[in-house]
């Protein structure tokens, strides 16, 4: 460990593992730490099943749950857009070529105590149950709006400018009702909360696309789940940092990041050993001190041996509960994953119901969530801080990851890896760095 | 142009730090060898592919270097998942990377249950008249893991010795134990890798 490093990585979740292999990719000399003794931290997938009950104090499973080391069960439940941010990632580093895919079966949102399949197309929209006859139609028009929208030519924003007016605004403009801009913002745009009305609706439009091109990739829905787990995701990761040059250490205490004039970090100690470096990049947990808590997440891990009910027996589903439907500030996600992706014992299905903190009693928050799953073997309700960096790491060269969100999906952790690769470098990460070498592809 | 799609075989390698396991990628990458350990010769080489000819059919072996993990902290489980074969490596100089050969053999007894296990006594060249592991210890190992070792050899990355009849003899046994489940093997079981979007765009306009 004595030795001098570009940067050093603390933590090996999944934002720290892809800082690892984006910093050694681009020729830095980097040590990857964790203070447990396997990968992934909080992104990791919990295997066998008796890790998961000893981690929550129940009694080991019984027999009926099968073999636990065919669990793999994560603790941050999140689906891949097929379009989005993670899967460039994936493909420019080579990491997709640790990994397997199943596109997620069905998308579903919530309405007055129902669910109902999330319509994309005009066909589905004219096909919902989600809107009366002459909504659909309104609907009907704006995802062709939506569709045949340009950035770059303005004819097709049809006399509205989308960089100045706001989403309310075309909203209106198509006429569409309360409801329908409900799951439009929240199921299709995949917003939390209602600030987007007020914001240009460009975004609200490109969340739009992203979730149809998405869908257009792999068919049944836009997301897709690593077989046997997210965990295999920064795993993939840390390989790439390993193969271009990454030293990795586990099970190895950090007891300080020590600081040099100006503040500015200069390695990081662990018993008597100091690690020298220029750079250090980190989760929160590593930095108590200098991380300030912006709210709170509750999770809830349910197994159960049927899929949801009303979602056609899919083997893998998302269900969003926009937060007017249960008059909350934040939308409830479901998840279902299945032993067809190698996360459960054979007939075996993980759900998980998750959602930002409002009220003091975060289990009665995601009740909707649950009162969709029907039977519940066994529960698992986690609530956890959710923190951010307290500076931009730019003057100590500490670079500081956020927590985790409650959102159901990739997007927002790989807008916080990138950026803080491009405070910690200076310069936006170059996707063509990455040689593909022989073996990578044919020939 | 349709291509007739040759089946991959993941093979990975596995053992002690040192046992000359990046050696025996290099010698199947490039055939190269250099003495001293140099990260740099294998830098950004992740695995390498290498059709072999057996009984009539085409196989192509993927070979799976460890990236160096193991030499402080332990090697990602996701290593050894889809692997189709796992060659466990000790040194023939060095009995004690031959008696942590359980160890290793747990770790891909767990993590890749189907893989079929070969074992690699490698640094051959460097055996003198005592040699620190013999024969009879190698056949005491294999007797107590159940057989569950697929095949023995003894290789020298420095001569190439044994190289190439290991990996041949190796893909000889894949294609036997696979043929079935190779034909079997449907989508549903497995996913799918995703690739750059070019290709689905291509595959659109083919439906037209």
């Amino acid at each position: 460990m004595d030795e001098e490093y570009d940067a050093i990585v603390l933590g090996t979740g999944l934002k720290e593992c892809i800082l690892s292999g984006m910093l050694s990719v681009s020729g830095k000399k980097v040590l990857h730490v964790d203070r447990n003794k396997y990968y992934g931290g909080e992104s990791a997938s919990i295997c066998p099943l008796e890790d998961l009950f000893t981690k929550f104090n129940a009694p080991n499973p019984d027999e009926t749950y099968g073999r636990g080391r065919d669990w793999n069960v994560d603790l941050i439940p999140k689906f891949l857009m097929a379009n989005g941010s993670l899967v460039k990632l994936l493909i420019h580093t080579g990491v997709t070529r640790y990994l397997e895919f199943k596109s997620v079966e069905g998308s579903y949102v919530y309405k007055g105590g129902k669910i109902s399949k999330v319509p994309v197309d005009q066909k589905e929209a004219l096909a919902s149950d989600l809107m009366g006859m002459f909504e659909k139609r309104r609907f009907r028009n704006f995802l062709i709006y939506v569709q045949d929208f340009q950035d770059q030519d303005p004819r097709t924003w049809k006399d509205f400018d989308p960089n100045i007016a706001n989403m309310q605004g075309l909203y209106d403009k198509f006429g569409l009702d309360r409801n329908t801009q409900d799951f439009t913002g929240h199921a299709l745009a995949l917003y939390r909360d209602d600030d987007y009305l007020n914001r240009p609706a460009i975004e609200t439009i490109n969340r739009i696309k992203l979730y149809s091109d998405s869908l257009a990739r792999y068919g049944k829905s836009p997301y897709l789940y690593p077989m046997y787990g997210l965990g295999e995701l920064p795993q993939g990761f840390a390989r790439l940092s390993a193969i271009y040059g990454g030293t990795y250490m586990l099970d190895k205490a950090i007891d300080e990041i020590v600081f040099g004039e100006g503040g500015r970090v200069i390695g990081v100690r662990s018993g008597d050993e100091v690690a020298k470096c220029k750079q250090v990049f980190c989760d929160p947990s590593y930095v108590p001190d200098r991380v300030r808590k912006k709210g709170k997440v509750v999770r809830c891990i349910c197994l159960m041996d049927h899929p949801i009910p009303n979602t056609k027996d899919a083997l893998s589903t998302q269900i969003i509960i926009p937060q007017k439907q249960v008059n909350r500030n934040s939308d409830i996600y479901v998840s279902l994953v299945s032993h067809t992706h190698q996360v459960a014992a054979k007939g075996w299905f993980v759900a998980m119901v998750s959602t930002t903190v409002e009220t003091e009693n975060p289990e009665a928050e995601i009740k909707p969530g649950l009162d969709l799953l029907g039977p519940i073997r066994q529960k698992f309700v986690s609530v956890s801080d959710y923190y951010e960096p307290t500076d931009d790491g730019i003057n100590s060269q500490l670079f500081i990851s956020q927590s985790y969100d409650a959102t159901s999906h990739f997007e927002t952790t790989c807008q916080d890896v990138l950026d803080i690769f491009k405070r910690g470098t200076g310069e936006e990460f170059d996707f063509s760095k990455i040689k593909h070498e022989l073996g990578d592809e044919e020939q | 142009m349709a291509t007739i799609r040759i089946p991959e075989q993941k093979v990975i390698l596995c053992g002690e730090y040192g046992v000359g396991k990046s050696s025996l990628f290099r010698r199947f990458t490039n055939n190269t060898f250099v003495t001293a350990t140099d990260r740099k010769s294998t830098l950004g080489l992740d695995h390498y592919e290498k059709t072999y000819h057996v009984c009539d059919r085409d196989v192509k072996l993927q070979l799976w270097d460890t990236g160096g993990m193991e030499r402080v902290a332990s090697i990602t489980s996701s290593y050894y998942k889809f692997a189709e074969a796992a060659i466990l490596v000790f040194s023939l100089d060095n009995s004690s990377s031959f008696n942590a050969l359980s160890q290793h053999l747990l770790d891909i007894v767990t993590y890749a249950e189907s893989a079929k296990i070969f074992l690699c006594g490698n640094k051959s060249d460097l055996v003198s008249d005592l040699p620190q592991v013999t024969d009879s210890e190698i056949e005491t190992f294999c007797e107590q893991c159940h057989n569950l070792i697929s095949g023995i050899y003894k290789t020298s990355c420095k001569t190439t010795s044994g190289l190439d009849d290991m990996f041949t003899d190796i893909a000889f046994q894949l294609v036997h134990s696979n043929r079935s489940r190779l034909e079997l093997q449907s989508m549903e079981k497995h996913g799918f890798k995703i690739s750059p979007s070019e290709d689905s765009q291509d595959e659109e306009s083919c439906l037209c």
